[in-house]
């Protein structure tokens, strides 16, 4: 009976080499692998002909989905090699790990402080081939794997002198634990220490259960930094005391498609690669000297509009080589070849790596999982829409314009509406030029990190419709203020989710009765009348919203008079703003009965003399644009509110409100003009001098071409005695230029 | 050689260094070449050899850039060094054909004057009247005799020769060969033959290179060091060389002031304090380690020559703002502001503060 302990580096294609030497030399009766025992039951799915890596095996608590873990795997991890070994020769294959189950049940404590957490610590816990490498004077430390174990004959060698490595390190380590955290040990571990020697002593128990079970010879492909602790078996009781009592909870678990830009991700063994795009290459052209790789750089510069010619190729691959001869090495790696490619391709230059990194160094793969692998409803569910809509659920930035009036995009945009309810940023909306709100432009960019949250979801509803619905509802259900219910309606009318959004309007209904705040109703209404000015778009159902807006419109004219009193300047400017969108909405909605409704209380407004008077000053521009106003009644209005008498902060207040924003009326409409030119001139100097300082804060917020255009208008005096009109042109002189100007224009 | 050379050649200079690494070299060496590709290295980037002698380093940097710069010359293609002026491109230069060849003489200086004759060969009118287009009438130039000798070539300033003329050095780069049409004859390069151009990527108006010819190059660029600790250290080594080549006893320690100079020239170059707290102006002018080191080369000459030989602030000022102020008004207006914000306020610089005060 043996144990063959294979320490591996996570995802090194020298690994995997390895492993699979010393497996088919071990030909060994069962596998075991670091990795969690949960997952054994989806280790089928991996010789699945549809199976690509990159993939990983996602751990997930059902309940809350966000505790999740994932063990990525690649073409040239070991661990999947192994798994794929014993797969096809029916070798019996199980992780090793600790279960998932205790991992996310227990609390790691992270609180020690006065622990070692030197760099040094850090490096070799968490790589601790590249902390050798580096000893060794090895950038890379595959290439180091290569250069120190390519060379043993037996493969099994290379795993004995890895352990022994692996030993003298940690035997390196608690030395220096002893030295600065004293003689505290123990009780002052931190967490990680104390869940690396669980998840040890796990390991060490599926190796007695192994060979109790009779098995002949065991291989354990695992970090190589676990190796010295499972060489020596300690005695049973050691570990069951170790492992007794720890707290469960239920952990269920998948496949999920992966990405070569996420392998660098740390998660599951806590170690990722940075560059997975060359170590594929590594993988797959094991004997490439750097013609194959430097040519692929050729491609993508190529394909990036930079010239390169295969002279540039000859060149860098004897740079490279040149290099790898400087310095000892038997070919060249990763440094070498992006140093030949800066000095020889880019002009000295390292700004163009930044392409090679990005489609070559870690590269643009993403893994596919075949159909039918055990998958949550609303996964399967959203599959199942993506392929029917076409669209494909993969990790690159894709750009998607929808009409909606076409019925095909129509449930494109209603399924990504639904998946942004759901906190499923898969789409992300555009801002689209042109007119119209029949177009819509999403920029897709799946990241596996969704499929967490596609995962919390998942007790909604077993499909996206429904899911989308439950949670809108009960999200609905929860707001206990009307401007919490406002934006969900402005999400819920794209999703077309006519129920839940029919309990959406009874809450908000319901909100809108008990609610006092004039602005929040305000708020409320705007959004509602657009939808019903504009909603048959998306032919949502009008009538309860129309129901809805009236009510809520009803609620506002109601109070709105009141509201416009005893507020302070602060507020009324922010009132003035709310009223102002209400009256667009109004003008927007053209019903003569809410119109007829408005102006009336725009009048109650203007007339009342306790409105606050940048309000005041407000409504009577807003009456006097809709013709409500004669001239006459505007002058009388604006003298009044700015006759010396009243206090000067309420007439500059008034002012401000009365033209806020309008230069352009002042500049272009001459009954505006004159009301405030005929005011300003009937004033005698003293009065003058006292209003100054109001004006000046009005006229403060034009800018400075306004101001010009004024100041210009004013040298001319009341509008219409010095207009164009009114000079004097000879019509028969003028006629004679009329054909040319035709001829010019392009009208004949 | 005579004792009284001002400057003597890299490889004179350094003849010992080149003669140990030679002894103790035990890699292979390409044809033609004084010492190997990895002694090369060794001699440039300094180390102690494995009989205990002592290299001095003559770049200080990384040493991957010079690891680059002697495997191109391994290759067919030509080392092109780019860089801000006083990045040490033309140092490195020498001294790497020092090393390679033993001769780093074999210089063609490019200005925009340099004409094809002093790049291909030219002609001795005398013989050439008299005896008409005869093998003796041809004056080499460093070209023709590096190809002839199989030596590195130098051309500085390439960016400087005018594109035509530049363009006369594809055929020499490709085909190793210098054709004489008038002779109907050709020199054709030996072994050993490459060449080393540098170019400054600061200067505007330069020829820029033509693709054909860029193509014949792998290109470096040696970069502003980049940690104050290293800066020190080219201009503490530089300034130690020069002391003692023009015999000026150095009685102080110098090296605070030498980090006091390069601290300022790092805080103008980019443009904020090293505390990171002030925002500043930068000069007109590169402010590289080259400037740094004649700062202080000529403020120890001053302190000898016109002072008590002890480096004071007052020999230094001028020397920084003659560095730093090389457009009258606008880097005027950059110094002043760096004066009152930076110098003025830090502990124990008020010497410098109030010597550059007095010439402003």
């Amino acid at each position: 009976m043996s144990v063959h302990l294979l320490g591996i580096r996570h995802h090194g294609p020298g690994s995997s080499r390895h492993v699979l030497n010393a497996l088919s030399e071990i030909q060994p009766d069962v596998v075991l692998i670091e990795g969690p025992p949960e997952g054994e039951a989806m280790l089928s799915w991996a010789t699945h002909a549809d199976m690509q890596p990159p993939v990983a095996l996602l751990g997930y608590v059902p309940d809350n989905p966000q505790q999740a873990v994932f063990y990525p795997f690649t073409l040239h991890s070991p661990e999947w090699n192994a798994i794929l070994y014993a797969l096809r020769n029916q070798v019996p294959v199980r992780f090793i790990d600790m279960p998932l189950a205790h991992g996310f049940a227990i609390e790691w404590q992270e609180t020690a402080s006065n622990i070692d957490t030197s760099e040094f610590t850090e490096q070799v816990r968490k790589n601790p081939i590249s902390y050798l490498a580096e000893i060794a004077e090895f950038d890379d430390p595959e290439e180091w794997w290569e250069h120190r174990f390519e060379i043993v004959q037996q493969p099994y060698e290379v795993f004995e002198a890895i352990a022994e490595s692996m030993t003298a390190l940690r035997q390196a380590l608690p030395e220096r634990n002893d030295r600065r955290g004293g003689d505290r040990r123990g009780s002052d571990r931190r967490g990680s220490d104390r869940r690396e020697e669980i998840r040890e002593a796990f390991m060490r128990k599926s190796i007695r259960i192994a060979q109790k079970e009779g098995f002949e010879r065991i291989a354990v492909v695992c970090g190589a930094w676990h190796v010295p602790a499972l060489m020596h078996l300690p005695k049973q009781k050691e570990d069951d005391l170790l492992l007794k009592n720890l707290p469960k909870t239920k952990v269920e678990s998948t496949w999920i498609p992966w990405t070569n830009d996420r392998m660098a991700f740390e998660s599951g063994y806590g170690a990722g690669v940075e560059s997975p795009g060359w170590y594929m290459h590594h993988w797959q052209h094991p004997d490439d000297h750097g013609t194959l790789w430097l040519s692929h750089t050729a491609h993508v510069f190529r394909a990036n509009h930079v010239d390169i010619s295969s002279a540039h190729i000859i060149e860098a691959v004897r740079l490279a080589g040149a290099l790898a001869g400087l310095r000892g090495l038997s070919r060249p790696g990763l440094k070498e070849l992006n140093e030949a490619t800066v000095a020889v391709m880019c002009m000295g230059e390292p700004l163009l790596m930044k392409v090679i990194y990005r489609e070559l160094i870690v590269g643009k793969a993403f893994g596919q999982i075949p159909e039918g692998t055990p998958q949550v409803p609303l996964q399967r569910n959203l599959e199942a829409l993506a392929k029917r809509f076409r669209i494909k659920i993969i990790p690159e930035q894709k750009t998607l314009k929808l009409d909606l009036r076409e019925e095909n995009d129509l449930q494109k945009s209603i399924l990504l509406h639904r998946l942004q309810l759901l906190d499923i940023n898969w789409g992300t909306m555009e801002a689209v030029s042109g007119k119209g709100t029949f177009k819509e432009e999403w920029t897709l960019r799946w990241y596996p990190e969704l499929t967490i949250n596609l995962l919390e979801k998942a007790p909604w509803g077993n499909t996206v419709d429904e899911a989308a619905a439950k949670y809108l509802e009960n999200k609905a259900k929860k707001c206990a203020r009307l401007d919490e219910i406002t934006p969900l309606v402005q999400t819920a009318i794209p999703a077309d989710l006519p129920t839940a959004l029919g309990a959406v309007m009874r809450k908000m209904d319901e909100l809108a009765a008990t609610t006092s705040d004039i602005s929040m109703l305000m708020d409320a209404f705007t959004p509602l009348a657009q939808v019903s000015r504009y909603g048959n778009v998306r032919r949502t159902d009008r009538e309860s919203i129309d129901l809805i807006m009236t009510t809520i419109f009803y609620r506002i004219i109601a109070g709105l008079p009141a509201g416009c009193t005893g507020i302070d300047d602060e507020q009324a400017a922010e009132m003035t703003q709310k009223i102002r969108e209400v009256n667009q909405a109004i003008q927007m909605l053209e019903k003569q009965e809410l119109t007829e409704a408005w102006t009336t209380t725009l009048r109650t407004i203007f007339h009342s003399d306790r409105t606050a008077p940048f309000i005041q000053g407000y409504s009577c521009k807003a009456l006097y644009d809709s013709r409500l106003l004669e001239m006459d009644s505007t002058f009388n209005a604006f003298a009044k509110a700015l006759s010396p008498n009243n206090e000067p902060s309420a007439s500059a207040n008034w002012l401000e409100g009365f033209l806020n924003d309008a230069a352009t009326v002042l500049i272009l409409d001459d009954v505006i003009w004159d009301v405030v030119n005929d005011w300003l001139q009937s004033l005698d100097d003293a009065t003058f001098l006292q209003v100054v300082p109001l004006l000046r804060r009005t006229f403060a917020n034009f800018s400075n071409v306004e101001k010009r255009k004024i100041a210009g208008r004013a040298r001319q005096g009341k509008s219409g005695t010095s207009s164009p009109q009114t000079i004097d042109i000879d019509p028969q002189r003028a006629a004679q230029v009329l054909p040319i100007l035709e001829l010019l224009m392009g009208i004949k | 050689m005579a004792q009284n050379i001002l400057r003597q050649a890299a490889e004179a200079q350094f003849a010992q260094e080149i003669e140990e690494i030679k002894k103790q070299d035990k890699h292979t060496r390409p044809e033609n070449w004084l010492l190997s590709p990895h002694a090369v290295v060794t001699y440039l980037m300094g180390g102690k050899l494995g009989n205990g002698f002592d290299v001095s380093p003559k770049y200080i940097g990384n040493r991957r850039l010079m690891e680059i710069a002697v495997a191109t010359l391994t290759t067919d293609r030509a080392l092109l060094l780019y860089g801000l002026p006083g990045t040490a491109k033309s140092w490195v230069s020498e001294h790497i054909s020092a090393a390679i060849s033993g001769d780093s003489g074999l210089v063609i200086q490019g200005t925009a004057g340099t004409g094809e004759d002093s790049v291909r060969y030219g002609w001795n009118y005398a013989q050439l009247l008299s005896a008409g287009p005869v093998p003796e009438a041809i004056v080499e130039t460093p070209v023709m005799r590096g190809m002839k000798e199989g030596k590195i070539v130098r051309v500085e300033e390439l960016t400087r020769i005018g594109s035509d003329v530049q363009d006369s050095l594809i055929t020499i780069l490709s085909e190793k060969m210098l054709p004489i049409p008038e002779l109907n004859t050709k020199v054709m390069a030996v072994r050993g033959f490459n060449m080393i151009a540098t170019a400054n990527n600061r200067d505007k108006g330069v020829n820029d290179l033509s693709s054909a010819l860029k193509r014949r190059f792998n290109t470096v660029i040696l970069p502003v060091p980049e940690t104050i600790e290293e800066e020190v250290e080219i201009v503490q080594q530089r300034v130690a060389s020069f002391s003692k080549s023009i015999d000026l006893p150095v009685e102080k320690p110098i090296l605070e002031e030498i980090n006091r100079i390069v601290t300022v020239f790092r805080e103008l170059r980019n443009g904020v304090s090293t505390d990171g707290k002030t925002k500043l102006k930068s000069p007109s002018g590169t402010l590289s380690t080259a400037e740094a080191i004649s700062v202080m080369n000529s403020g120890l000459s001053l302190a000898y020559h016109f002072g008590d030989a002890s480096l004071k602030a007052d020999d230094l000022a001028s020397g920084l703002i003659g560095a730093i102020i090389k457009d009258p008004v606008q880097d005027k207006i950059v110094f002043q502001e760096y004066m009152e914000t930076v110098l003025k306020q830090r502990d124990g610089w008020k010497d410098i503060y109030r010597a550059c005060r007095e010439i402003i």
